[in-house]
């Protein structure tokens, strides 16, 4: 079993593009602090700025969880949004439910998910419609950045 | 490894201790302890904000000295256009030349050629590129150490091309000593910049390897004793003994912060200027937010290199000059153009070597003890007055305090935590104000 070595928890409120971003720059500051290889910050930091913008656009509230543990690097998200119907629809690239005013500020392309998955070794996807979403990605500290 | 040299030295007799430059440098690499300004290396990118912020005088920008350059027996300078837009208006680019010949230089290079030559193998490159983007001008050697300082894993995306004056460089070796009957080091090709971070990427490239210029000499240097000679040559209306150096818009357009706008039309460009605004954008792209433009031009300097620490001109003014300058040229001319197209085919580009992430000392310890230093310095930042006074000698209260978890200062330091700390520092700085 994993022991955990440090944890920090982030909300991210929703439709507030402003600050969206901030969260991913604090993990990045944590993890160079840290001295993790720069290769495994970068992918945290894609994770965690993908899920921010995701928040950002279909939530109200999320919370984002960093967690170190002695094996990986894990970043879950969980929020109260619309929940989605079809998770692997919603995996394939381009696939979006962005809006044209989304699309008009240059997100909602369809990559946000399948690129998070793309930088985690593990990528976990659990919703429910009406209720919420979580996401928990995992990056392990001996895979090559 | 070598060590680490810095476009600049910090004289530690002149040093008064002020806090200036620490509270200044963007990427926290400066320290005042025992009322004296130390630098830690690893950290310095060479952006140059320490000399202007110095209050005593005590940064200085490390050149070449005429004299030094004396013992060359044929002299060749390669201008920055930057030097075009320094003086009065009425001293035109070829006075300049005169004045440059009559600071004791051979020859004035004819460098619209190599800017041409540059210009031209970016965008094939710019082209030809399927890795990630948006790629990254290296025109600014600021931008190429902070890189290779805080993005480690975008040091793929820097453009890995040659400078022109470093291709000027090389032709010049190439060229001067056969024609001349000389031997190679009895001929020095020397560049006028408007920084000192060019000198260091003289002196010590980033990417390890040697420079082909034998030194540089900033624009402030020479300005007085050029402008004399171009003053004198253009009372005496006498017609210019040697050719001009400016034939084209576009070489001059080198030295805005928007050198290849023109070149790369077909392509996503953006021009970025500014450290802050670099590192804002550079953040945006760790976060693969801009994935869509292919080519960032980037300079260290707010406005671009008219702004150099090593001008002389307020960045305005200079690029008003600049701006006027280059409505008398067309956008390309004739003959550089002919001799662009004649030498391109002959020439490699590539930098002789790969440019890689600095090497830094790194956290010491292994996971555990890493994650220990951070939850410490948490506990130490929240005993800390969060005033980023900076009296303790360390530019913040976040970076003090992660200095003492790794053990390379003391909470004591903090003024307010230690009333030692106050009683040192009025002895340090109460004397040295009296002494005056």
């Amino acid at each position: 079993m994993a022991e955990e070595l440090l944890s920090r928890e982030f909300r991210v409120r929703g439709k507030d593009f402003d600050k969206a971003g901030e969260t991913s720059t604090e993990i990045k500051t944590i993890l160079k602090n840290l001295g993790i290889d720069p290769g495994l910050i970068r992918k945290a930091v894609v994770v965690t700025f993908e899920a921010e913008m995701n928040v950002v656009m279909y939530a109200a509230e999320g919370t984002i969880t960093f967690t170190l543990t002695d094996e990986d690097i894990c970043i879950e998200v969980a929020d109260d949004g619309p929940g989605i119907p079809d998770i692997s629809l919603a995996m394939q690239e381009g696939y979006s439910t962005a809006t044209d005013e989304m699309r008009e500020m240059g997100f909602g392309f369809g990559m946000g998910l399948p690129n998070m998955k793309k930088n985690s070794d593990s990528f976990k996807l659990v919703s429910e419609v009406g209720k919420g979403t979580t996401l928990t990605s995992r990056i392990r500290l001996d895979s090559h950045g | 490894m070598d060590e680490l040299l810095h476009g600049f030295r910090i004289d530690h007799e002149a040093c008064g201790g002020c806090f200036a430059c620490m509270r200044s440098c963007p990427t926290h690499a400066i320290r005042v302890r025992h009322g004296k300004a130390e630098l830690l290396s690893e950290l310095c990118i060479d952006c140059g904000t320490c000399l202007e912020a110095c209050t005593c005088g005590a940064i200085a920008a490390r050149t070449s000295s005429i004299d030094e350059i004396g013992k060359f027996a044929y002299k060749v300078v390669v201008a920055s256009p930057v030097i075009c837009s320094q003086f009065p208006a009425d001293v035109r680019p070829e006075h300049i030349v005169e004045g440059l010949l009559s600071v004791g230089f051979d020859v004035v290079w004819d460098y619209g050629v190599e800017i041409g030559l540059a210009a031209r193998a970016i965008a094939d490159y710019v082209d030809r590129w399927r890795g990630p983007r948006p790629l990254i001008s290296i025109s600014c050697p600021v931008i190429v150490r902070l890189v290779q300082v805080s993005y480690p894993r975008m040091v793929e995306q820097l453009i890995p091309l040659q400078p022109p004056r470093e291709l000027a460089g090389r032709e010049i070796k190439r060229r001067c000593p056969a024609e001349l009957g000389l031997a190679p080091e009895q001929v020095a090709a020397i560049y006028i910049t408007p920084c000192q971070a060019r000198t260091i990427s003289i002196i010590q490239p980033a990417e390890g390897g040697k420079s082909h210029l034998d030194g540089a000499v900033g624009i402030s240097e020479v300005y007085n004793a050029v402008l004399a000679g171009a003053r004198a040559a253009a009372k005496e209306g006498k017609q210019a003994s040697a050719p001009n150096i400016v034939r084209s818009a576009s070489m001059l357009r080198w030295s805005t912060s928007q050198a290849l706008a023109r070149r790369l039309v077909k392509h996503r460009y953006m021009s970025v200027t500014g450290l802050a605004n670099v590192i804002q954008v550079f953040d945006d792209v760790e976060k693969g937010k801009l994935r869509d433009i292919e080519f960032l031009e980037c300079y260290g300097c707010w406005g671009g290199c008219t702004n150099g620490n090593l001008t002389v001109d307020n960045v305005y003014v200079s690029q008003a000059k600049l701006d006027g300058l280059m409505e008398r040229y067309a956008e390309f001319d004739r003959d550089t153009e002919r001799e662009v197209e004649r030498r391109f085919p002959h020439e490699d580009y590539t930098l002789e070597r790969q440019v890689a992430p600095r090497r830094m000392r790194g956290v010491p310890g292994d996971l555990k003890e890493r994650v220990r230093q951070v939850r410490h310095a948490e506990e130490v930042l929240g005993q800390l007055p969060g005033l980023d006074c900076g009296l303790c000698g360390a530019p913040s209260c976040k970076v003090l305090a992660r200095d003492v978890s790794r053990g390379e200062a003391a909470r004591t330091d903090c003024v307010f935590l230690s009333e030692d700390r106050l009683t040192e520092l009025k002895r340090l700085y109460l004397r040295t104000t009296s002494a005056k």
